[in-house]
């Protein structure tokens, strides 16, 4: 959305008509295209979010016999909202998981990562680089592979018996996680984790060196650079991350379906919007109404933090 | 600067702890009430009386692919109902992706304590494999009570009894209008040949076509054929070869098989059926097919029972009314008349007396009679779906017409379940489905689709 009103000066070009000439007029047209394409991208992509806001008013009996553009102002309803809000397995519920499960596994990386990535950019300590390197190249490591060893350790735990003594030690206590919405937000929270220390690194290490040099002079610590410099100065690339990583855990399916599918009071709205239809599609028509609910939540998150991208990422730092 | 920052964060972890809180509230709460009640039952213990039994606030779960609104509850409600003053809470999960999942929990050691299979074939994988328990011998007799042997037998594995059947569908019925049919002339068939002839009367006079048919379903497009094929050789070649089939004995490429693949074709002509989605694998298998005949666009709809839930609302069963809808049976052939079933089956991941005792009382007609009851209640007694051969339930739970499904179901004598769950999954709900297809469209002939699947046949 921001980068379309970005480019829109484009299209007004403020220059008088008059001292614009043949060639300013075309070399105008020229420079509007970008933004007539964007704006049609725009449109094509809106499209389908359109059409499932318009069915998720409908009626049952009209969403089965007629595309959405055919939509009619008599079969518009509150029924399907009613039934997702009012049903016994209430969309509540599963809201409520779902922040209990989104908002640790946004907040928890972005905190961790902040610390890490100002070490690995300003801390100089031995095995600085292979420790990075290690870390970052877990990014390789597909999520999918390690789900049913993970689903294992949050059920019995891990212990290992020394070879030669005999001896069993607990390596990881048996927390007993399977069906609790603790066990996706650690996994979520796990897996992001090198993402955003390699994306919060590059951010911090290419803040200016003479801000920190000046600190130091100033007297003072890592603690103090890191909480009154480096935060502050790194607020956009901290939002970047935070809508990316609370849109994909808020989104998530596999992991949740993974650790809570058999506890229906942990399910988030995902689960529940998957077994909403029904064994042989009876509540299909309540789906477009469920899926508008679970899509409004992300969008209020984007804009809310929409503006913290658009904030120059230097502005004032230098003066203090 | 700072200040919004610190001011953005403070919310962030306001709402992480609100959310936290949440989130364990549930658990803790649920931990608090269970530990409350393992006390009371301890201490109440003494007071019992004799042969009561009382599980001390235990829990069971309960996981299947059934995850309608009404069936869940219906399930959650007839279980806590029978459950809950003995100290024990039952929890029935449905769950969309359950063929996979249950594998997954299997695997990462978290299986819920009893699952219900749909598919026979499955279950006596996971026999074989040791993750299910085979049922103790009160479960056992409580079958034997409750259920006609042909319709528990499928789960017997290798001598010992792994499955309680909860649910039975009845396949092989035509829906139809008998209004419609007395108003143009038409009779109810008797024999399969009697059902051909129909057919062709009703495509020559040029009206509504004889049929509705769709077979499409997603990812599982074509499971509609193969019931089709399932019925059809049945009809043709008897029980014994139909269990040959299923074991292999008879190949797909035989040309008994071919030959019923070849009569489900030979029906589905342009000039006997009416396709809503214009062909016949474009079209669902359910609503449409249903909103069809309701519309009089066709005359007869061969389906399975849970099929008289997909009328639009206000659709009247078996009332004698004039758009009333009602059943005949799918003729036969030899006069054998054969049944088509399919079903779910409780199984049991650990042995706890808990877990039996839940079983033994999904093997009841109690509890059919109490789901059926609760089901149809949540629907405010439209037709439920739902459907249990077990002996002994008062009829009056179920409506007219699904007496009418519980009759052909309780008395015949010769029941066959399912072949397409029976067989190997790479042929039962893979090729045959694909294969199916492609017959449906016209791309292969019969003796193709047999050759192709019986290429994915597991060695």
């Amino acid at each position: 959305m921001s980068s379309t009103s970005s480019l829109s000066p484009g299209i007004a070009s403020d220059a008088p008509e008059a001292a614009l000439g043949r060639t300013g007029r075309w070399y105008a047209f020229i420079r509007s295209i970008p933004t007539w394409i964007v704006w049609l991208i725009v449109i094509v992509w809106s499209i389908p979010s359109l059409g499932l806001f318009v069915n998720s008013w409908r009626t049952r009996d009209a969403q089965t016999s007629t595309g959405w553009w055919a939509v009619n102002v008599d079969e518009l309803t509150f029924d399907n909202y009613d039934q997702i809000f009012s049903a016994r397995n209430s969309i509540w519920d599963s809201l409520a998981n779902s922040f209990a499960i989104a908002l640790p596994a946004t907040i928890i990386p972005i905190a961790f990562a902040a610390f890490a990535a100002y070490g690995f950019a300003w801390i100089d300590f031995k095995g600085r680089k292979g420790l990075f390197i290690a870390t970052v190249s877990l990014l390789a490591i597909p999520l999918q592979v390690a789900l049913i060893p993970l689903l294992q350790l949050y059920v019995g735990g891990a212990k290992w018996t020394l070879p030669l003594l005999d001896k069993t030690i607990t390596l990881v206590p048996d927390f007993d996680l399977a069906g609790e919405t603790t066990a996706v937000w650690l996994t979520h929270t796990g897996f992001a984790m090198p993402f955003a220390i390699f994306l919060l690194h590059n951010y911090i290490s290419s803040l200016p060196k003479d801000l920190f040099e000046a600190a130091r002079i100033d007297g003072a610590d890592h603690f103090t650079i890191f909480w009154r410099l480096v935060l502050p100065l790194s607020v956009p690339v901290l939002a970047a991350f935070g809508i990316f990583q609370f849109l994909w855990t808020w989104n998530d399916y596999l992991i949740a379906n993974t650790m809570v599918g058999s506890n229906p009071d942990a399910h988030p709205t995902t689960i529940l919007i998957a077994n909403l239809a029904g064994d042989f599609g009876r509540n299909e028509h309540i789906l477009p109404a469920a899926a508008f609910v679970q899509a409004f939540i992300p969008l209020v998150a984007f804009f809310a933090l929409q503006r913290f991208f658009v904030r120059g990422m230097l502005a004032g730092s230098v003066k203090g | 600067m700072k200040q919004s920052l610190l001011k953005l964060l403070a919310v962030l972890f306001a709402f992480a702890l609100i959310a936290a809180a949440c989130g364990d509230d549930d658990d803790d709460a649920s931990e608090d009430t269970g530990s409350e009640e393992t006390d009371e039952g301890e201490s109440s213990d003494g007071d019992m009386a004799e042969g009561d039994v009382d599980f001390g606030g235990a829990e069971v779960t309960i996981t299947g692919s059934e995850r309608d609104d009404p069936s869940v509850a219906a399930i959650n409600d007839a279980l806590n109902e029978h459950f809950e003053p003995l100290g024990l809470t039952v929890t029935f999960a449905g769950d969309a992706d359950w063929e996979a999942n249950i594998n997954t929990q299997v695997q990462g050691g978290n299986p819920p304590d009893i699952s219900l299979f749909p598919q026979p074939g499955k279950l006596a994988d996971f026999a074989r494999a040791g993750d299910i328990v085979p049922l103790t011998d009160e479960v056992v007799a409580a079958i034997d009570e409750y259920w006609a042997p042909g319709l528990s037998s499928v789960v017997n594995v290798d001598g010992e009894q792994y499955g309680v059947p909860v649910k039975s569908d009845l396949k092989g019925i035509v829906f139809y209008k008998p209004a419609r049919f007395e108003a143009d002339g038409y009779e109810v068939p008797t024999t399969y040949d009697d059902f051909v002839a129909l057919v062709d009367e009703m495509a020559a006079a040029g009206g509504s076509k004889p049929l509705c048919v769709g077979i499409e379903s997603g990812t599982a497009t074509g499971w509609m054929f193969t019931d089709w094929v399932e019925d059809m050789m049945l009809r043709l070649h008897g029980g014994d070869v139909y269990d040959q089939w299923i074991s292999n004995e008879v190949k797909f490429d035989d040309p008994r098989v071919i030959e019923a693949m070849q009569a489900v074709k030979d029906l589905w002509t342009e000039e006997n059926v009416f396709a809503a989605g214009g062909t016949i694998s474009a079209t669902n298998f359910g609503a449409p097919v249903a909103e069809a005949l309701a519309a009089d666009d066709c005359y007869m709809v061969r389906h399975s029972n849970f099929f008289a839930g997909l009328f639009p609302e206000g659709t009247v069963f078996a009332d004698g009314s004039e758009d009333a809808i009602d059943v005949f049976y799918f003729p036969d052939i030899n006069g054998d008349g054969p049944v088509l079933s399919a079903g779910n089956f409780a199984t049991a991941f650990n042995d706890r007396p808990e877990t039996m005792a839940v079983l033994e009382y999904m093997a009841t007609a109690d509890y059919a009679q109490s789901r059926q009851a609760k089901q149809s209640a949540e629907l405010d007694g439209n037709l439920s779906g739902f459907l249990s051969a077990a002996k002994g339930q008062d009829p009056s739970v179920y409506q007219p017409l699904e007496q009418q499904f519980l009759d052909i179901l309780s008395s015949a004598d010769f029941v066959r379940f399912d072949g397409g769950d029976l067989m190997p999954a790479d042929v039962g709900s893979g090729s045959f489905w694909s294969e199916g297809t492609a017959l449906t469209n016209g791309d292969i002939t019969a003796e193709e689709a047999g050759a192709n699947i019986q290429a994915t046949w597991p060695e």
